[in-house]
């Protein structure tokens, strides 16, 4: 009978606002597909991180006969001893977890792999034009600086480069994006709070005569409001389920596809039921606490 | 039942008092008419019985409960001790006899099985026998008072509070309606009735309480309406 009862009521409640209940259920969905957007960039930040953590190296290039980096000028090239010294130099020290190097064949044979053999730019190079180098591992990634440093002077080294760099450009790019959908979530959410303040209110002053009543037979206080914070709770429901569909197309059409060139760094679909129930919760919450909050001041019990 | 202790009420805006050190008793029950002009404390009155209002001074106590250490989580238990008629009869529109008897007793949680045997009984009581599947723009003003007079019994509640409830109704329908209310008091309820109608009060002869500027200026057992005039 109670559960009947009430159902009944928040069932009438969401119908006779049903334009102002659609508009909730429209901010909520946009507002909570954007924050998941938001934790499922970072996620991905994250996977990558650790992904690369261990995969990125520093490259030591070293001279070429014509090297046009002023370290070389009028050296002509590396010499065998300076590389040897170099590769004794970078082992000696304490933070190198590894270090190979890489012939000028072996760069030509990368540098194909690559940009796929028949390109022009390929056709354009030849193995002599590739600069030899040594890749170095780093057993921590804060000591980066420290080893790029001190390889930087080492005679025959033409530059250093180090990948990390490259990848936190990508970083810089991932949070911005990140930065942008949480703040445009946070705006909706905001104005989601607000316009279910002003469908409970709307609600209340429907529903007067009912509640008076209530009211007045000795109704208690959990009882009159249960309606009201369930018809909150109900379009904040359904808000989640269109966020949710929204997230899972987002992963598909938009993660998916720059999915593909991260393998296993890959944002997942564990990552993606994870977000999805957060932001359902979230979603959910907001909505009853906002119902509640205006309820106190627009229901007189 | 009901027990003023020097209760005065004067609301926010407002300079003279609603009521003023206000001392009234009403026992278990008994059946007070409460007279006076508008805006002579009547409703007021009415309001703090209920807690729908405090004293600004002076204590109340209702049911043997003291009003003022009642917290607010409790006044619904106290409300539904509490029957209450209005002139307006406060039905709703969009349900038939029976479910907004029923309505009453659905809001304070009571199991269907139990609704289904005690709502024919009030509505018979009240003499609407037949009529529970009418709407209440298809009744006509007395019988719409009954219905809003058997939603405020059927939970059996120890006082019946009764605002102006034949404001609305003519002279022959208000007979009517008082026997229902006498019916209603003869089974145990003690009954507090708001009225401007003379006649009614000179044909009952019941306690009348007469106040006038928020002062209690008659309280007579056995009384009529108009003679402190």
């Amino acid at each position: 009978m109670r559960a009947n009862f009430i159902f009944s009521e928040v069932w009438i409640g969401l119908r006779r606002n049903l334009t102002m209940t659609v508009a909730v259920i429209v901010t909520v969905a946009i507002g909570m597909a954007l924050l998941g957007v938001g934790l499922m960039i970072n996620a991905q930040v994250s996977n990558m991180k650790d992904f690369w953590a261990d995969k990125v190296e520093i490259s030591a290039f070293l001279c070429s006969k014509d090297s046009p980096f002023e370290a070389c000028k009028n050296t002509g090239g590396v010499t065998e001893q300076e590389r040897e010294t170099l590769r004794q130099q970078i082992q000696a020290m304490p933070e190198v977890q590894q270090v190979y190097y890489e012939d000028a064949a072996k760069a030509y044979q990368n540098f194909k792999t690559q940009y796929g053999a028949d390109s022009v730019l390929v056709a354009a190079v030849k193995v002599e034009d590739m600069p030899e180098s040594f890749r170095v591992k780093v057993k921590n990634p804060e000591s980066y600086t420290a080893v790029m440093e001190r390889i930087k002077g080492a005679p025959g080294v033409s530059n250093v480069v180090d990948q990390k760099k490259i990848l936190e450009i990508w970083f810089s790019l991932l949070e911005r994006l990140r930065w942008s959908a949480l703040a445009v979530a946070f705006i909706l959410v905001f104005a989601a709070i607000l316009l279910i303040g002003n469908t409970v209110r709307l609600s209340a002053y429907n529903r007067r005569r009912e509640t008076g009543i209530m009211r007045l037979v000795g109704a208690s206080n959990l009882y009159i409001q249960l309606p009201f914070v369930m018809e909150g709770m109900i379009a904040g429901l359904v808000g989640g389920v269109v966020a949710a569909t929204l997230l899972i197309m987002s992963k598909v059409f938009l993660f998916e596809s720059v999915g593909q060139y991260l393998g296993s760094s890959a944002l997942g679909w564990n990552d993606v039921a994870w977000v999805i129930m957060l932001t359902m919760a979230i979603g959910v919450i907001i909505c009853v606490m906002a119902s509640f909050v205006t309820l106190r001041r627009y229901l007189r019990v | 039942m009901i027990h003023f202790d020097n209760v005065t009420k004067v609301y926010a805006n407002q300079n003279r008092p609603a009521l003023d050190h206000i001392s009234v008793d009403v026992d278990k029950g008994e059946f007070v008419f409460l007279v006076g002009p508008s805006g002579s404390g009547k409703s007021t009155f009415l309001r703090l019985v209920l807690k729908e209002e405090r004293p600004n001074a002076g204590a109340i106590h209702v049911a043997g409960k003291d009003l003022a250490r009642l917290s607010n989580f409790k006044v619904p238990h106290l409300r539904r001790r509490i029957g209450c008629v209005f002139q307006d009869f406060r039905l709703l529109p969009n349900k038939n006899v029976y479910e907004n008897v029923a309505f009453a007793l659905e809001v304070i949680g009571k199991p269907r099985r139990f609704i289904r045997k005690v709502v024919p009984e009030v509505v018979e009581l009240v003499g609407l026998e037949g009529k529970a599947h009418r709407m209440p723009d298809e009744l006509s003003g007395g019988e719409q008072q009954r219905v809003a007079m058997a939603r405020a019994f059927v939970n059996r509640p120890m006082i019946l509070l009764a605002d102006e409830p034949t404001g609305n109704i003519d002279p022959a329908t208000s007979i009517g309606i008082m026997k229902v209310l006498d019916r209603i008091n003869r089974t145990g309820t003690t009954v507090v009735m708001a009225t401007h109608d003379a006649a009614i009060v000179d044909s009952m002869r019941k306690r009348v309480v007469e106040l006038e500027d928020g002062k209690i200026v008659r309280d007579q057992s056995r009384g009529v309406y108009g003679q402190a005039y």
